[in-house]
């Protein structure tokens, strides 16, 4: 059997098995999700999925998949809610729960928006074109489940917390999260999302900010070998709204991040800080798209990866520029640190400009360790695989130093900076 | 928890006097081209010497040659420390063992806490001498109070290692490190390079402080201004990756008057040194 008809009777027997958890036939089901039927399954021949094998995925047995979750090992004082600040993890139902188990209570300024409003791609229609959905965002939305709708209004920040903890091989965890920013709403989401066995975490979040909200997003997203991580999320932003979005993902088997922004009228501002460690056999794909519909939008992007034994780095960064987006602002900057002879980093910018009255700048290095630096630090009394490392985490500090304290808490995050005492001498 | 010595397990006690670095006919040549040409050189605990020389004669690659810089490569001679092969070591080991070099040009190293740095290199030190290793917060107390002896900032703890530091700061960071480790042999490579009339009292001062009976000092320079603040027992000219002329302190100021053009002009014997 080719690998292509081996993987579409991997992905029909996953619909079987999800349309059946939804209680509906599967033609039908997989139809209520637009293009659902008729999908074309990514081949390396594509140019989006050129460098992206997806077998750490089709490893997984859909005849085995559930969606139990672990509790999250949650840092002192993030799990206890406040009146700005509610944190929640994922239940083996796939609801969002309060760490305690009970319904969470509500911060002023956060709503919960009613079920019938919070259909799934309703943001991301608006973002993408249509028929375009990532694979991601396709496989979430035929996973029967829940969505997290909130709606959040006035200027105070309010803090949300999300956690997902797999724990168990075969675990399928897919949800959804629909944000809705009033003019001026300030909202601060910091995600922690942790595998421990092969499993696949496949979040989609939409997002849709009104004049002058801002929406700041920290997602850290540690797996393991054979974990995949399949992340997408839609955001929508008006003029005056401002999106910073900072992440860090690292020991995944497969992980593939597609973050779509479009600034539907330009005039808004969007910051983009990510970090990839692909170490061991990791591939680590980022593929992001920056759509500027009207003028006077503002873009600034960073991609930081380390590539270390076999781990792969994939970059890709779209920018979208037609005629209707004059002045706009935006840099993007790739950066890459190659630690050994069998790592790859594959990183290319897309810069897609029509319009002419614009500033936009890119940039892409890949560098090894210096060995100025390394001989400095071990002219100290650093032994050499120490140096190595404190080079290596003063390379990540440019993009953590933009997570909140809060998401620095994490244990996770914590060992993967970790510093082993001084080798012996 | 303060810095009280405990006593170093690890490393033998020094006598004044002792010959702490030993250097023999030592030959080293970087991408093809040999730099060094047969430098001979001992000093002994107790003593300051000053190396001068006209710009690319050699001094800096002496200095990283003796730090186990791996781009330079020894093709001849020896070099001892307290009877110790040096040149079998790795440049971590060199610096455990009490040799340090206070660099001519200090690295930037971005997103490296300067802290964190100062912290993981003195416990390597001091783990090698049988010390107890200082946690963060007694650390912390202990740079503090060694950061009076160059007078800086605390807050040049929190930045990254070097990174935009001033060329004086970056010196000043130098003899920090210097104090923190307490080595027994300090290179110092134009440490007064780049410093300000006060900022080299207080450097010249530092370093004073931190020269002990029991330490060697070299100190790579082209002024006299600091040998005015920190008197040498001997004064070496390197030329041409040899050591030329060895006399006193008053050999510093003959060069100081008289140019580089007299020593080559004198006849080119080495003065044997005492
Ligand atoms: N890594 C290197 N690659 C190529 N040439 C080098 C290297 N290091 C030193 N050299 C050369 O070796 C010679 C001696 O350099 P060195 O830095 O030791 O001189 P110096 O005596 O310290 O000079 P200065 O007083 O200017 O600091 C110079 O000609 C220099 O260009
Ligand atoms: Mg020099």
């Amino acid at each position: 059997m080719s690998n292509a008809s081996q993987s579409r009777s991997w992905l029909e027997a996953l619909l079987q098995v999800l349309a059946q958890r939804s209680g509906q036939p599967a033609s039908q089901w997989a139809a209520q999700w637009a293009g659902a039927r008729d999908w074309r399954w990514p081949t390396r021949r594509s140019e989006a999925w050129r460098f992206t094998d997806l077998r750490c995925l089709t490893q997984l047995d859909p005849a085995r998949l559930h969606n139990r979750t672990a509790a999250p090992p949650w840092p002192d004082g993030l799990s206890q809610g406040s009146s700005r600040h509610v944190a929640l993890q994922l239940d083996g139902h796939g609801h969002w729960r309060a760490p305690q188990g009970e319904p969470p209570s509500w911060p002023h300024g956060l709503m919960p928006l009613p079920t019938e409003d919070v259909t799934p791609g309703q943001v991301a229609h608006t973002v993408i074109p249509s028929g375009t959905l990532p694979l991601g965002a396709q496989l979430n939305g035929v996973t029967p489940g829940p969505s997290l709708g909130l709606q959040v209004s006035g200027p105070d920040p309010v803090h949300l917390a999300l956690a997902i903890q797999a724990e168990q091989a075969q675990a399928w965890l897919a949800p959804r999260v629909l944000l809705v920013l009033q003019p001026d709403a300030r909202l601060c989401l910091s995600w922690h999302v942790a595998a421990t066995a092969q499993a696949a975490v496949l979040p989609m979040v939409e997002a849709r900010l009104a004049p002058g909200a801002q929406l700041e997003e920290a997602a850290v997203a540690q797996g393991c070998p054979g974990a995949t991580f399949l992340g997408s999320s839609f955001v929508r932003q008006s003029p005056r709204s401002v999106y910073r979005r900072a992440n860090v993902t690292w020991g995944w088997g497969l992980s593939r991040d597609e973050p779509f922004i479009r600034q539907s009228q330009g005039q808004a501002e969007t910051h983009l800080h990510g970090l990839a460690v692909a170490r061991g056999q990791s591939l680590v794909d980022t593929h992001s798209t920056v759509y500027f519909d009207g003028p006077a939008g503002q873009l600034r992007q960073r991609h930081q990866a380390l590539a270390d034994d076999q781990g792969h780095s994939v970059f890709n960064g779209r920018v979208v520029v037609p005629r209707a987006a004059q002045q706009t602002d935006a840099s993007q900057l790739s950066r890459n640190l190659l630690l050994s002879t069998k790592a790859r980093i594959d990183t290319k910018p897309q810069l897609e400009i029509v319009a002419d009255d614009v500033q936009c700048t890119h940039g892409a290095t890949v560098s090894c360790l210096q060995d100025d630096e390394l001989f400095y630090l071990q002219s100290r009394g650093i032994g050499r695989e120490q140096a190595s490392r404190l080079l290596q985490r003063g390379f990540c500090e440019e993009i953590l130093q933009r997570l909140p304290r809060a998401a620095l808490a994490w244990s996770s995050l914590q060992r993967l900076l970790e510093i082993p005492v001084p080798d012996q001498p | 928890m303060t810095s009280t010595e405990t006593t170093p397990v690890c490393e033998t006690p020094v006598q004044t006097g002792d010959v702490l670095l030993s250097i023999e006919n030592l030959h080293a040549r970087v991408e093809g081209k040999e730099i060094l040409r047969g430098v001979s050189l001992r000093i002994r605990a107790g003593e300051i010497h000053a190396l001068m020389g006209r710009n690319g004669s050699g001094k800096s690659t002496l200095s990283k040659v003796i730090a186990g810089h791996p781009a330079y490569t020894v093709t001849a001679g020896a070099i001892h420390y307290r009877d110790q092969d040096l040149l079998a070591l790795s440049p971590e080991d060199r610096a455990r063992a009490g040799v340090f070099l206070g660099f001519q040009y200090p690295v930037e190293i971005p997103g490296v806490s300067n802290l964190e740095f100062l912290r993981v290199s003195c416990n390597a030190r001091r783990q090698h001498r049988g010390q107890e290793e200082l946690d963060t917060f007694a650390f912390e107390d202990h740079v503090r109070d060694t950061m009076a002896i160059v007078q800086m900032d605390p807050a040049f703890l929190e930045r990254s290692v070097n990174e935009g530091f001033s060329g004086g700061e970056k010196k000043r960071n130098e003899v920090l490190q210097m104090a923190l480790l307490e080595p027994l042999v300090a290179i110092l490579d134009e440490t007064d390079s780049g410093l300000d009339i006060d900022a080299l009292r207080i450097v010249a001062n530092g370093v004073k402080t931190l020269a002990l009976p029991t330490t060697a000092t070299l100190l790579i320079t082209h002024y006299q201004r600091l040998l005015d603040a920190i008197t040498p027992d001997f004064v070496h000219v390197m030329a041409e990756g040899r050591i030329l002329r060895t006399g006193d302190k008053d050999l510093a100021m003959a060069l100081e008057q008289r140019g580089y053009d007299w020593i080559d002009g004198a006849d080119g014997a080495d003065t044997p040194q005492p």
